[in-house]
């Protein structure tokens, strides 16, 4: 069969002419961090890494990223050797820039590579949806918004993400996702939350036999465990052998911080900040009581330790049990009926649970549900029914990440032209389903997109004429709240849908 | 990528042309982009290929293309941090304020030293519209002596955002309705003509020059290309506005004046001589012209009535042009300060008393500079050499479309024209190769437009185009927007130095063929290798200039070459000359 127009590599080197506009567009402290990242594993000895504190963005992403950041770093050296001292914070020649930019549009090749390989692993009728899913993901906004301009390495970590997810839908290649994903873990520990799904796919589909859940198949879990410790010995070893590991945790895994981050993700959380706020006014009424010092809170709404005023405060292990909760009913349904796209699905389910429930989620994290969903979107109208609001709310809620009015009308044409673009061609390319499809649904998601666009008018326009820079955790909290609503709404969906499958 | 086969059905030209074309003589025998897309723009469009409607697919269109301007804009400007005048940036903006805070009367005549305005009024009245949107976000922009030089980043900011939307106000819906209207004329599927439209807006001289290098062409361009659309439609009447509008933004559009003139009065007399229609377009420009001219006139008088007047200090200079003038005038008549303001206006917006070239530019007097110093001939003798050169140049083609005034030639006689005064008139800058740029990559959208001849064509002279302005580029450090946007555009289309695509389609002499694929060839190579020079090798310590100088050289020769192309098709096109003379190369032309 002929190709299908445009390919990926077409695509691939349209938006990267287009990134490279954006080199001189704003960066977030996030660009420092990884400068500061490419200095700490430069200039120091390995076992200093994850003590080094003069910066004081610490590292704290797992050892296989430090490794690619050394990597990086080696190249660095060539662009400007000034970047790579440990005591040159906030640094940013053009050079740096350039080099910095650079990398993140190379490294994400591997994404390129990954949907590619998705592509290939398609064949017949669906390969144009396939395609059509893998152009998205590649063009995405989030990608686009968080990556080259905020700047991340989200690109490369997804790729290997998604090389992952198409290495498990055949079955010579199970073992090597498994190792893959383990590996990615090494690299970006945001994945754990996706490994549920994995744990329980590998432990039905190759740890167990196909015929009988009580047969264990030995020589498969021999291959998946010692290839799993050898990755993790790989990456935490050197580290192990000094007794570092705690310290490396205690990086990884900041307890510390609040149950919101700085802007609010739109989560069950969001949702529940805002009905606080809402029983502020109206707790006098009803004679509910009021915590005085968490009204008192200056910071209230922008910065992470959220107190709540009158609702019960919430604790991680709350949110831990929620997550994990609503992370296995999926799961019991995808260890039952073990299906590639049923795993696709309960990892897409995994990510939504642990993005609604979770402990100071970020709003990034949303691409851990997008990205992953993506891939399915296009099975059928039913699922592309629960994926639209998703993709609206997902995109709107990373607004608030580039506040600049230079990338204004980047981040919101961008993000239109790929809604318009992409959702258009998802209606045209996605099959009628079998079943029956949600009726009101349908009603809800053309009613929800059809409200983000005054809100997105509000938020960036009307209310900075409003009321200036007062009140500016309002349009924060609209944006979540509505996305939230959307996400929500998408999860209810999509549930429905995965089980009615 | 195979080439599409001769003898396929074409079932999408079909549909897609559907909507009153079926009428014309359908011409696509061998309509490009039939099964397989040739170069990755067609690859682009081609999901929306059937059954998408072009109401969905324009949209998306004018966003993409808007992304690739806002985000170019996002680079630096002509004069960012060089003082001590700075640019072409810091002119614009000194116009919102000249225009914003003086009265009509002193629009011309302020401070000429620094950044004087010298376009014609509709620029000033374009200035104080933006000028005044300006002043209600932030005063301090626009505040008269304290704002110059400002390199406020939100003022940037705006400013960019002035162009975008002065573009898609004018240029951008100006060129949808031609590509449509020419298309349609030339019987190229709906289609096809999208993917014209996205190479004509993508044109990376136009987003260099004006959404990063900073200036408002689009603006006269746009007006120019209303007025070719009007002229497509028939409405000459609006032609004519439409180009008095585009002379009233910028003196430049005077290149193309020849041709709307040629083309108008060829309408009036063939096939049949019209009188009234002659005399509906003389009175329509007269009237446009008086529009044009009224807000400064009826400004100057209100003005004077107040005894605002041109000086501020009271004096009185002679006319700067026409002095004989005043020995016949009052200058204490009511009327003088409007001759006074008109005069000056004149002698601002024409500098006669400036050099043969200005700057190190792609056109024939500066790379025959480089064999004859021409300085050391007296200036008049120049100025008249110029003058026959020009008037050489561009009557062959406007005398073409004067005896054919054939709608489908328009483009290619506006390129034409445009490239003979780029090439040998006066006063030339090297900005000013939008001008024939423009009606050349038009063709894209015209019969064949996409096929591999006039693709190659003009890209090769958009290519070189934007090549010969590279000089000024990196002047402001814009390196990297002109290689993306050059680049991207070459790719798109499949040109080099990213595919040979564009070279040796089946059908056409092979004699031709490769005649064509040696000079373009010749001239990438010597681009590509002028690069690498420019880059790694000093110029000689005596001779600071060579890379430039070779530069240009290199450019007028290449441009010569595209005046000699625009020239040999509008030959071959309009069939003027006796078909036993063209009949072969036009049936190679239309295969």
């Amino acid at each position: 069969m002929a190709e299908i127009y445009p390919s990926l590599v077409q695509c691939a080197i349209v938006a990267a002419a287009f990134k490279i506009l954006l080199f001189p567009a704003y960066k977030s402290t996030d660009f420092e961090v990884h400068r500061n990242w490419l200095a700490i594993t430069h200039s120091l000895p390995l076992w200093d890494w994850y003590y080094e504190k003069t910066s004081e963005w610490t590292l704290d992403y797992p050892p296989f990223f430090a490794y690619f950041e050394w990597i990086m770093s080696q190249v660095a050296k060539l662009a400007d050797p000034a970047m790579l001292w440990v005591h040159n914070l906030e640094y940013d020649s053009w050079q740096t820039v350039y080099f910095q930019r650079w990398t993140v549009i190379i490294t994400e090749l591997v994404l390129v590579y990954a949907l590619q390989m998705f592509v290939d692993s398609t064949h017949g009728v669906s390969k144009r949806a396939a395609q059509a899913a893998a152009v998205s993901i590649l063009l995405s906004p989030g990608l686009l918004i968080i990556d080259h301009i905020h700047f991340q390495y989200n690109g490369v970590m997804y790729g290997i993400l998604i090389a992952s997810l198409v290495l498990a839908k055949k079955k010579l290649s199970l073992l090597a996702s498994g190792l893959v994903f383990a590996a990615l873990l090494c690299m970006k520990h945001i994945y754990l939350y996706l490994a549920p799904a994995y744990f329980v796919y590998l432990l039905r589909v190759y740890c167990l036999s196909p015929k009988s859940i009580f047969r264990i198949q030995f020589f498969n879990c021999f291959k998946l465990g010692g290839g799993i410790l050898a990755i993790f010995a790989a990456a935490f070893g050197p580290f192990a052998l000094k007794n570092q590991i705690p310290q490396i945790f205690s990086r990884l895994f900041p307890f510390s911080r609040g149950l919101c981050h700085a802007y609010w993700a739109p989560n069950v959380w969001a949702m529940y900040s805002f009905m606080d706020r809402v029983l502020i006014g109206l707790a006098p009424r009803i004679g509910l009581p009021i915590k005085a010092d968490a009204l008192n809170s200056v910071t209230r709404g922008l910065v992470g330790d959220t107190a709540f005023a009158v609702l019960p405060d919430i604790t991680p292990r709350m949110c831990f049990v929620l997550t994990l909760l609503f992370q296995a009913i999926p799961l019991v349904k995808l260890f039952m009926r073990p299906t590639w796209e049923g795993f696709i699905g309960g990892v897409t389910l995994c990510g939504y649970a642990s993005f609604l429930f979770g402990w100071h989620v970020h709003e990034k994290a949303i691409l851990l549900v997008i990205i992953p969903f993506s891939l399915i979107a296009l099975k059928d109208r039913r699922y592309l029914g629960a994926f639209r609001p998703l993709a609206v709310a997902g995109h709107v809620s990373l607004f608030p990440l580039i506040f600049t009015p230079a990338e204004f009308p980047i981040k919101t044409i961008y993000t239109i032209f790929w809604l318009v673009g992409f959702l258009m061609a998802f209606d045209r390319l996605a099959p009628a389903p079998t079943r029956q499809r949600l009726f009101l649904f349908d009603r809800f998601s053309t009613v929800y997109i059809t409200v983000s666009i005054p809100l997105i008018f509000y938020c960036s326009l009307l209310h900075g004429i409003i009321f200036g820079s007062r009140y500016e955790f309002l349009p924060l909290m609209f944006t979540s709240s509505y996305s939230a609503i959307g996400v929500v709404g998408s999860w209810l969906g999509f549930m429905v849908v995965y089980f009615t499958e | 990528m195979a080439g599409p086969s001769p003898h396929k059905p074409r079932r999408k030209a079909k549909r897609a042309g559907g909507n009153g074309l079926s009428n014309l003589p359908v011409i696509m025998e061998r309509e490009a982009l039939v099964r397989v897309p040739s170069f990755p723009l067609a690859a682009f469009l081609w999901p929306a290929r059937s059954s998408v409607s072009q109401w969905e697919l324009l949209p998306l269109i004018l966003m993409a293309v808007g992304l690739f301007r806002w985000a170019a804009g996002l680079w630096g400007y002509s004069g960012f941090k060089k003082p001590p005048i700075f640019g072409d940036y810091e002119a614009q903006r000194h116009w919102m304020e000249i225009t914003t805070n003086l009265p009509f009367s002193q629009w011309y005549f302020h401070d000429l030293e620094w950044w004087g305005l010298d376009y014609p009024p509709l620029t000033a009245y374009h200035s104080w519209i933006c000028g005044k949107i300006g002043s209600l976000i932030d005063p301090a922009w626009f505040a008269l002596h304290d704002s110059r030089g400002s390199h406020d980043p939100t003022l940037k900011i705006f400013m960019r955002a002035t162009v975008l939307i002065s573009e898609y106000l004018i240029y951008i819906p100006a060129a949808i309705v031609f590509v449509r209207r020419f298309s349609r004329l030339s019987g190229v599927p709906t289609w096809t003509s999208s993917v014209a439209l996205v190479a004509i807006l993508m044109q990376p001289a136009t987003i260099l020059i004006d959404h990063v290098h900073f200036q408002y062409n689009t603006v006269m361009l746009g007006f120019v290309l209303a007025s070719m659309s009007s002229m497509l439609a028939g409405r000459n009447l609006w032609a004519a506005f439409f180009f008095v509008m585009a002379l009233g933004f910028k003196q430049m559009a005077l290149y193309y004046a020849f041709s709307v003139f040629a083309y108008l009065l060829g309408v009036c007399v063939f096939p049949r001589i019209n009188i009234s229609r002659f005399f509906g377009i003389a009175l329509v420009t007269v009237v446009s012209f008086a529009i044009l001219l009224l807000p400064i006139v009826a400004g100057t008088m209100s003005n004077a009535s107040r005894g605002i007047t041109a000086h501020p200090d009271g004096a009185h200079p002679p006319l700067p042009l026409f002095s004989d003038l005043a020995k016949y005038l009052n200058t204490e008549a009511f009327y003088y300060p409007v001759v006074e303001q008109l005069v000056q206006m004149i002698h601002r917006v024409f500098p006669f008393a400036r050099g043969l070239f200005e700057d190190k530019v792609a056109n024939f007097w500066c790379a025959l500079n480089v064999l004859i110093k021409l300085r050391k001939y007296p200036s008049e003798l120049l100025q008249k050499g110029a003058l026959v050169a020009t008037l050489a140049a561009i009557l062959p083609p406007n005398l073409i479309l004067f005896l054919r005034p054939n709608r489908l030639l328009l483009p290619l006689a506006f390129a034409a024209t445009a490239w003979g005064f780029f090439l040998f008139s006066y006063q030339v800058h090297e900005k000013s190769v939008l001008l024939p740029l423009m009606p050349m990559t038009l063709l894209l959208a015209g019969k064949q437009g996409l096929g591999k001849d006039t693709r190659a064509w003009v890209g090769f002279a958009n290519i070189l185009g934007c090549w010969t302005m590279y000089p000024l580029l990196q002047r402001v450090d814009l390196r990297v927007p002109y290689t993306v946007l050059t680049l991207l555009w070459a790719y798109l289309l499949g040109l080099p130095p990213t595919s040979l695509n564009a070279y040796f389609q089946d059908g056409s002499s092979i004699w031709s063929q490769w005649a064509t694929a040696f000079i373009h060839g010749f001239f990438y190579l010597t681009m590509a290798f002028w690069h690498v020079l420019d880059m790694f090798v000093m110029a000689p310590k005596d001779k600071p200039d060579l890379w430039v100088v070779a530069n240009v050289g290199v450019g007028a020769v290449g441009f010569s070459l595209c005046y000699l192309w625009c020239l040999g098709s509008l030959v071959i096109e309009s069939e003027i000359l006796p078909t036993s003379l063209t009949g072969k190369k036009t049936k190679a032309k239309t295969q």
